[in-house]
């Protein structure tokens, strides 16, 4: 009698165990919170392709998820050092970053544009010789530029915020920049730029993972997430209501 | 020329919601790094021996690289060391490095201004019989407060403004809210104006705190 | 009460003093007069060691010590057991005439801060600076501070009070008041250990007065018999020209 309550006790409190284990996990998930309009705030609000991606991600694999915000040049070391899990910030897969982290299947498709000011002389790639250009600190146009640019006859700056007002203000003659979030800003605050030429690379972006055992849970659960969420088209349609394109399209 | 003046008078007030969080990050700092400061200062004065050492060791690291390098240190690098510290939150860290940092440059104020007091009076202190860390505490410290009033206050309001950095370790404090809002309104001026003015009214505030404090301070030399 | 042999202190290779023996009775009112920089006033600081002696021995009541190895303990006793009377009155400038009195008997004698205030008032009421309780050091004149200079020093009871030149750094206008005090301790048989240039104070109110020079002491005895009678040539010349001018 007493060794089978004690047995039932037992398996009553492996049920719980088990269901405890199997409840909301909480994921955090870095970005800046100043790349519109992927990761931006307004009146307060965080909100943005990322988030809406997110929040479909965690509804579908019941993550909580917990957004953390910080400059960018800071993402990298809060993933090294374990304070969040994965960063949702168009990070760009490379081989040096391969080399390191592992990687969910990429969920933007993507490559680097040329952006100018209405009525320049640069029309694509080919016209950078000589100009200054500005890329954003941390981002991974820098090499991009400098593969495609052998006798070193560019100019780059890289800016930590506001490339655009240095464009505004004459100051640089291009920024670099990927495609869909160029067309955005473009598009959104009518400024007097446009794209020069085609994408000259193009680029995966994923969410890196450390590289342990829990970065590999997540990465099977974040690449079964992102099969349904493209079969079942609300990865196209996330993108867009922010892009009025598909930009994850493969 | 095409300033928002509405969009300009909205973000103040949403600005402001987080002035307090680098206010408590600025005023916890400068508690921490007053009581360092003080005691380096000490050591440094009375010449303790392997701890003036250490001190010096310290004041020169902490002033001689950028503030920036030392978060990053303290939030990324020594975590990967000793991983216990990952422990601590981006909150804490940054105040942290902000009393460390500013801790060395408060010292060398302190020193300098103990060393600025006529050295009869630790002389008169100690023929009375006091010892030289209770002359210190009851006589020098409190007369070098008033030297060294000026300095402390430029630090501390380098070290509000210093604050900003946090963002860095995903604090979102003061300008991290005006980059994150610019960022997506495009409104730079607008927003940076806004958090400018909002740095310099608190500055503002502090300097007449600090006039007051040295008029109090200075009641003793009065003819 | 307090016996000195063979004090010897150098400043970077260069002797101050050489080897001095002395002693000081309870109630003995000493003057120490001489040339500048013959080591007068660095024997009143070895005896409250704000100098360190570099050899030499110090007693106190029999009590003796080693003075180039004394510790924290017999440092403290001997600046209990005597007090200091600064050439600039060196008041802490951070406190009030009452503060300054009563600083030492609240962090070093151990009294409240009430007993401590109320025994400073009563020094102040004794050196005639009753008014002046809540005054800065800033807000005295020259005289006042070194009266109170010397109540700070009164109020620790110490065996001994060292005067280190305390009226010249005054105007002359303020010299009297302050010799009118050590008078009136001389008179109450206060052990006093006085460096001064004031020669009619030296012979009218000292018991003994000591001649240095070198770093040495070269004559020493009773007023009367050291100003007319000095034996050694140094004293004789030393007095001609003090005297004269």
């Amino acid at each position: 009698m007493l060794k089978s309550l004690r047995n039932a006790a037992v398996a009553l409190t492996l049920t719980l165990a088990t269901q405890g284990a199997m409840a909301t996990e909480t994921v955090k998930v870095g970005m800046s919170g100043t790349y519109f309009p992927f990761t931006f705030v307004k009146k307060d609000q965080l909100q943005g392709f990322e988030v809406d991606v997110w929040n479909e991600v965690a509804k579908r694999n019941d993550y909580s998820v917990e957004f953390v915000t910080s400059n960018f040049s800071g993402l990298f070391g809060l993933l090294e050092s374990g304070r969040i899990d994965t960063i949702s910030n168009q990070i760009t897969i490379t081989d040096a970053r391969k080399a390191r982290y592992l990687f969910a299947d990429a969920y933007v498709v993507d490559g680097a544009q040329v952006v100018t000011r209405k009525g320049s002389d640069i029309k694509g790639l080919a016209d950078l010789k000589g100009k200054t250009v500005a890329v954003n600190l941390g981002s991974n146009y820098e090499q991009l530029l400098r593969a495609n640019d052998v006798n070193n006859e560019i100019t780059i700056k890289t800016y930590d915020t506001g490339i655009e007002q240095e464009l505004m203000l004459g100051r640089i003659d291009a920024f670099v920049m990927d495609r869909v979030s160029s067309a955005q800003l473009i598009k959104e605050h009518n400024l007097p730029f446009v794209q020069a030429g085609g994408t000259f690379e193009t680029i995966e972006n994923a969410w890196p993972l450390l590289n342990n055992a829990k970065g590999e849970k997540l990465q099977a659960e974040l690449n079964r997430a992102l099969i349904a969420m493209r079969a079942d088209g609300t990865l196209a349609t996330i993108s867009k209501k922010w892009f009025d394109a598909d930009i994850t399209a493969k | 020329m095409n300033f928002d003046v509405t969009y300009f008078l909205e973000m103040i007030p949403l600005l402001l919601g987080y002035l307090g969080l680098t206010m408590k990050m600025a005023s916890l700092g400068l508690v921490f790094a007053l009581i360092l400061a003080v005691n380096m200062a000490v050591v440094r004065v009375l010449k303790i021996p392997l701890l003036d050492w250490l001190v010096q060791l310290f004041i020169s690291f902490f002033r001689g690289t950028p503030l920036l390098v030392q978060l990053f240190l303290l939030y990324y690098g020594l975590p990967q060391m000793f991983p216990v510290m990952v422990g601590i939150d981006a909150f804490s860290a940054a105040v942290i490095g902000l009393s460390l940092h500013f801790s060395a440059y408060m010292a060398e104020s302190i020193r300098a201004a103990i060393l600025g007091i006529d050295k009869s009076q630790m002389e008169a202190a100690l023929s009375i019989g006091q010892s030289p860390l209770m002359a210190m505490r009851r006589i020098i410290l409190p007369q070098a407060a008033r030297i060294a009033l000026p300095s402390l206050m430029n630090q501390f309001v380098d070290m509000i403004k210093s604050t900003s950095l946090a963002f860095t370790l995903g604090v979102a404090e003061l300008m991290a809210r005006a980059q994150m809002e610019a960022s997506s309104s495009f409104r730079f001026f607008e927003c940076f104006l806004a958090v400018a003015l909002i740095y310099w009214a608190v500055v503002v505030i502090f300097t007449q705190l600090q006039n007051r404090l040295e008029k109090h301070l200075n009641r003793a030399y009065q003819r | 009460m307090i016996r000195l042999q063979k004090l010897v202190k150098t400043f970077d290779g260069h002797p101050v003093l050489n080897g001095i023996d002395m002693e000081i009775n309870e109630g003995e009112i000493i003057v120490i007069i001489g040339p500048s920089g013959t080591g007068k006033s660095t024997l009143l600081r070895c005896l409250n060691f704000l100098e360190q002696p570099d050899s030499g021995l110090i007693s106190i009541d029999g009590d003796t010590v080693d003075a180039a190895r004394a510790g924290q303990k017999a440092v403290l006793k001997l600046r209990r057991n005597t007090s200091f009377v600064f050439q600039n009155y060196a008041l802490f400038a951070n406190k009030t005439a009452a503060q300054n009195i009563a600083e030492g008997l609240i962090t070093v004698w151990g009294k409240s801060r009430a007993d401590a205030l109320a025994e400073a008032h009563q020094i102040l009421a004794d050196i005639g600076l009753a008014d002046k309780a809540d005054s800065y050091p800033a807000a005295l004149s020259g005289g006042q501070q070194q009266r109170v200079g010397i109540g700070r020093a009164m109020a620790s009871h110490s065996k001994v009070m060292l005067f280190d030149e305390p009226t010249s750094a005054l105007d002359p206008e303020w010299v009297e008041e302050v010799l009118q005090l050590m008078k009136k301790l001389a008179q109450r048989k206060q052990t006093m250990l006085v460096v001064t240039h004031e020669m009619s104070f030296a012979r009218d109110v000292a018991d003994r007065v000591v001649f240095m020079e070198g770093g040495r002491i070269v004559e020493q005895g009773p007023p009367e018999q050291l100003f007319s009678n000095p034996t050694d040539p140094r004293t004789r010349e030393f007095l001609r020209k003090v005297l004269r001018d």
